[in-house]
């Protein structure tokens, strides 16, 4: 991740403050989170500290500050997921993977999030991995997706 | 009922009053004495509204407005007290309480516990105390007990974090906190420091810098403003856990630098317990640095403060009386002739101490032999930058200038108040252009961060003065002519336009080239740049009152007054005494060529770069020798705190020093040590009573001060430029780069010193913050040399070897090296050609 890369993205912006979450967003795209690196040259960009970024970046849940393992398990728990047993999925993929949620496996492969609510209450309970939605899930199903993933 | 345009009517529980317009809900009820609870608002701080305690009642408001947050309108019916409002603040206290380490609020053992530990704030989800820091002012515990709070009906949610104790000086238990955000307002508006910050969110909201990082980590200044803000236990001080709330309190003027601030001291039976700053509006505006706000209180309560006169024979000390020390000194000064003595005197002294010390090197040694360590300090530049003091102007200049150029000041430690105004000046949209050769916390507010490299300084700044000096010619035609670096040429073109546009600028001096060899053209080219400009320009030298030692004459080839004997001034007749037999000028400097001494009396100095060379030393301090050099009779000085006296800070302003607290054991304030001596050795003129006596004799026989009987606080520039000292000038060394040497090195004195010691020897928290002897050094440049973070590292040159542990800062140059010593003098010339190689560890 070169200066050169920031320097594409922060050439859209003017550098006043209220860029700091256009930024953030442009950047978490590119390269699927926010490092160090990207909130230190942020920070000389914007002239904020690393600080105020962080404390921004960290209210909202939707950036993430490690970098994503190559698939994404996102294990839904909004209302009607939990009631149709997210939780026993969530649990399932904690054990497979030996992870909690948040977090990434030490090989970097598989990445786990819980979300609330992926708007399909109806095919509850639902479990997204990568882009691919997975209806109705159970613990053994799930457990066979990441078995033949690993 | 409205009285004028400025004034409206409110009506508080039931009263009527006349109130300011625009001014709060809160402000109202405070200005007439009404309480009403809060937790997050502060006086110095924006309002906040987020702990909810201020809720009022409004007649025709449906919620309950926060008192804090809410303005007055003329005919408001506020209710302050009613029963809906106290049970919901009661409640909300309780929401607080619940979620944090707080149970010891509602605590049976509550009332004994007051009696015996001044508050009750501690976490006593554990049986003992120790989480509290029982400094009595525990914010959410007068609340809940004006409440009357004494029972929590949610459940408890404690969130078991780690307490943050990694950093110096103030500790974190954000067990503690209620996120108040009065931390953040204070290091985001006030200090403009942005270290805290409100980070996550929800349940997991906590305040903090960045990731985990630790507050050093994260850029802190360590100015602990956050710290006396905080209305709980979550942020505390180290060293005032356990002292109580203090007896009373006393504003002097702080003796780590020139800037000078006031400080409020904190004391407790006879001992200082903290410092606050006080609230000034001429210097520090209510902030402090780390070494006014910490360092103190540790440096007066050493363990190891001298308390009593002892000799040295040998292996052995002795401790002996004042009368036996005080004969020993006047009996080894009476046989000593006028040409075989020498004083080193500390600018840390107060003027009276100065001035007692030159009147008896004078009077009662016949000799002119008297030197300061500003000597070593300023090196060549010494009549440079004491030119510069001619020209100072106050810190408020900086309120008023567009434009500040910044010549090798760092104020993330050392004179962090300044820090805080130009931050200040940089927000209302002041240009910051700061010359550095190093890492420096201005680079982050700097419009401009120049980074010469070593010997290359000169050189800009003298381009600089070109450019400025003719307005006529087009800089830039001017700047490619000169030099063949087209970028770096318009970069200076444009400062250099900047500069001339200017309106109001200041240059502001801080202390990154003084060592260098050519620090004299470097500040002679500031000089003329500020004349070019017109800008003010403010010294802020290291030395608390360097300026006071000029003018009390506390040098060989000046008198009271800061007169030149070279010019013909004389010594004061009110003395009485005939001109010294020894008439040649002395610098301290020759005693490092090993000129042989017989005796040699320090006050408030150490000479680290070498051995003094004497029959017989007098070492007058705070503390003893710290095993540099032999001291035959040591005496017990008393500290800051511990004397009345007044410095002379770089603006030139004259304040008074106050004690505060008596001097431990028998140590006595430096002027009555030299009165006594003076005394015993038979001489009238030394019978002063205080140091009102002494400024009664200074005002007299200094006329041209004329400021010392009344201190008015005024900034006066030092007068008359001009050569003062006498320099020996440099032999030109060169201090080019070779294939054998291939790093230049640049040395710095360790700034953050105090009467000659390092503040780190006596202060713990200042060894991580302050580092001395620690080689810098750019990564890239450690990576070819195989050198790691921490390793020993060997520096060699034509002149010395030295080992040094390596730090890798990315802002260092390539190819430069610098390390912070105290024995910065023997390492001449200074920049210069050094190897390296890692030390391998052997055995
Ligand atoms: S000590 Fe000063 S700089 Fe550090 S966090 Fe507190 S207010 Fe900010
Ligand atoms: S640390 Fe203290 S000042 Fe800061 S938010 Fe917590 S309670 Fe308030
Ligand atoms: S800036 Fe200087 S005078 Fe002010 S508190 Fe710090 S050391 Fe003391
Ligand atoms: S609750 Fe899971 S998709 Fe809506
Ligand atoms: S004091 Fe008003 S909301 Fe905290």
């Amino acid at each position: 991740m070169s200066d050169n890369t920031y320097n594409d993205i922060f050439s859209a912006f003017r550098g006043d403050e209220g860029d700091l979450i256009a930024i953030l967003l442009r950047i978490q795209e590119k390269f699927g989170y926010i490092s160090e690196d990207a909130v230190k040259h942020t920070a000389q960009f914007l002239r904020l500290s690393e600080n105020q970024i962080y404390g921004v970046a960290s209210f909202y849940s939707k950036f993430r500050f490690t970098e994503p393992g190559t698939t994404s398990i996102k294990v839904c728990m909004g209302t009607a997921c939990h009631v149709h047993g997210g939780k026993f999925l969530a649990d399932a993929v904690s054990w497979k993977l030996g992870v909690s949620i948040g977090q990434v496996t030490g090989d970097r492969r598989f990445d786990f999030q819980r979300v609330n609510c992926l708007g399909c209450c109806a095919l509850a309970p639902v479990v997204k991995i990568n882009d691919r939605v997975h209806a109705r899930m159970m613990v053994t199903g799930l457990e066979e997706i990441l078995s033949r993933r690993e | 009922m409205s009285q004028n345009g400025s004034t409206i009517a409110v009506t508080i529980d039931n009263r009527s009053f006349d109130v300011t317009k625009g001014i709060t809900i809160l402000q109202a009820a405070e200005q007439n004495d009404v309480y009403i609870p809060t937790l997050c608002a502060h006086g110095d701080l924006s309002p906040h509204g987020g702990c909810r305690m201020c809720i009022v009642e409004v007649e025709g408001m449906r919620n309950l407005p926060t008192a804090c947050t809410t303005p007055v309108e003329n005919g408001m019916i506020i209710r302050t007290h009613t029963a809906q409002l106290q049970t919901m603040r009661m409640e909300i206290l309780q929401l607080f309480m619940s979620e944090h380490t707080s149970s010891c609020l509602i605590c049976d053992e509550k009332v004994e516990c007051k009696r015996f530990m001044v508050t009750v704030r501690k976490a006593s989800v554990t049986t003992g105390c120790r989480y509290c820091p029982n400094d009595g002012q525990c914010e959410f515990q007068d609340v809940a007990e004006k409440l009357g709070v004494t029972e929590i009906k949610y459940p408890i949610y404690y969130r078991g974090m780690r307490v943050e104790t990694d950093d110096p000086f103030y500790d974190r238990d954000y067990n503690l906190c209620i996120l108040c955000g009065r931390c953040v307002r204070m290091c985001q508006e006030v200090r403009i420091a942005n270290v805290l910050a409100f980070k996550n969110r929800g349940r997991q909201t906590m305040v903090g810098p960045a990731y985990g990082r630790t507050h050093f980590e994260a850029g802190c200044e360590f100015c602990g403003a956050c710290v006396s803000v905080c209305p709980t236990g979550t942020l505390r001080e180290k060293t005032r856990a356990w002292e109580g709330k203090p007896d009373r309190e006393e504003v002097t003027t702080c003796s780590f630098c020139g800037v000078g601030c006031q400080v409020r001291l904190l004391v407790k039976g006879n001992r200082i317990i903290g410092s606050l700053p006080a609230d000034d509006s001429l210097v520090n505006e209510g902030q402090l640095c780390v070494k006014g706000r910490f360092c103190g209180t540790e440096l007066a309560n050493g363990p190891l403060r001298l308390k009593n006169p002892y000799r040295v024979e040998g292996e052995t000390k002795a401790e002996i009386s004042w009368e036996t020390a005080i004969s020993l000194a006047a009996d080894k000064l009476s046989s000593c002739a006028p040409g075989d003595f020498g004083m080193l005197i500390s600018p840390n002294c107060c003027n009276e101490d100065l001035y007692v010390a030159q009147k008896f090197v004078r009077v009662a040694m016949r000799s002119h032999r008297i030197d300061t360590s500003a000597r070593f300090f300023y090196g060549s530049g010494l009549n440079a930058y004491t030119n510069l003091l001619t020209m100072s102007v106050p810190l408020s200049a900086l309120q008023k200038a567009s434009t500040i150029l910044c010549v090798g000041l760092d104020s993330r430690f050392a004179r962090s108040v300044v820090g805080v105004a130009l931050r200040r000046a940089s927000k209302r949209g002041a240009k910051i252009i700061t010359i550095h050769p190093r890492h420096h916390n201005l680079a982050m507010i700097a419009d401009k961060w120049l980074q010469p490299l070593p010997g290359e300084e000169t050189g800009l700044l003298e381009s600089l003065a070109k450019l400025t000096a003719d307005a006529r010619e087009t800089n830039e035609t001017r700047a490619r002519s000169q030099s063949t670096d087209a970028n770096h040429d318009q970069d200076l073109a444009s400062i250099a336009d900047l500069l001339r546009h200017a309106e109001a600028p200041v240059i502001l001096v801080g202390s990154e080239f003084l060592q260098y060899d050519t620090s004299a053209s470097i500040l002679d080219a500031i000089a003329r740049i500020a004349q070019n400009i017109k800008a003010g320009v403010l010294p802020l030298p290291s030395h608390n009152n360097f300026h006071g030692s000029i003018v009390m004459g506390a040098y060989s080839e000046l008198l009271p007054g800061g007169l030149a004997r070279a010019k013909g001034a004389q010594l004061p007749l009110q003395w009485g005494v005939e001109p010294p037999a020894d008439n040649s000028c002395w610098s301290a400097a020759s005693l490092s060529d090993k000129e042989r001494m017989k005796t040699l009396y320090l006050i408030g100095e150490i000479p680290y770069s070498w051995e003094p060379n004497a029959d017989f030393l007098i070492f007058q301090n705070i503390y003893p020798p710290d095993g540099f050099c032999h001291a035959d009779l040591v005496l017990p000085a008393a500290a800051f705190a511990e004397v009345d006296g007044s410095f002379i800070n770089g603006e030139g302003r004259t304040q008074l020093v106050r004690k505060a607290v008596d001097a431990p054991g028998g140590a006595l304030p430096d002027w009555q040590i030299l009165c006594r001596i003076a005394q015993k050795m038979g001489l009238s003129g030394f019978d002063f009573s205080s140091v009102e006596s002494i400024r009664e004799e200074i005002s007299q026989v200094a006329k041209n001060l004329g400021r010392f009987t009344e201190i008015t606080r005024e900034p006066i520039p030092l007068p008359f430029a001009g050569e003062r000292f006498v320099i020996k000038p440099k032999s030109a060394v060169d201090s080019r780069r070779s294939e054998d040497y291939p790093y230049l090195l640049t040395i710095s004195a360790v700034e953050h010193s105090h009467r000659g010691f390092p503040l780190s020897n006596w202060v713990e928290g200042s060894k991580m913050l302050l580092t001395e002897g620690v080689l810098e050094i750019n990564p890239e440049d450690a990576k070819k040399a195989g050198i790691a973070r921490g390793d020993e590292v060997v520096v060699t040159s034509v002149h010395f070897e030295k080992v040094l542990p390596a730090r890798l800062v990315r802002e260092q140059s390539p190819g430069t090296l610098h390390a912070s010593l105290r024995e910065y003098t023997y390492f001449n010339p200074n920049p210069q050609p050094v190897r390296i190689r890692r030390q391998e560890c052997s055995g």
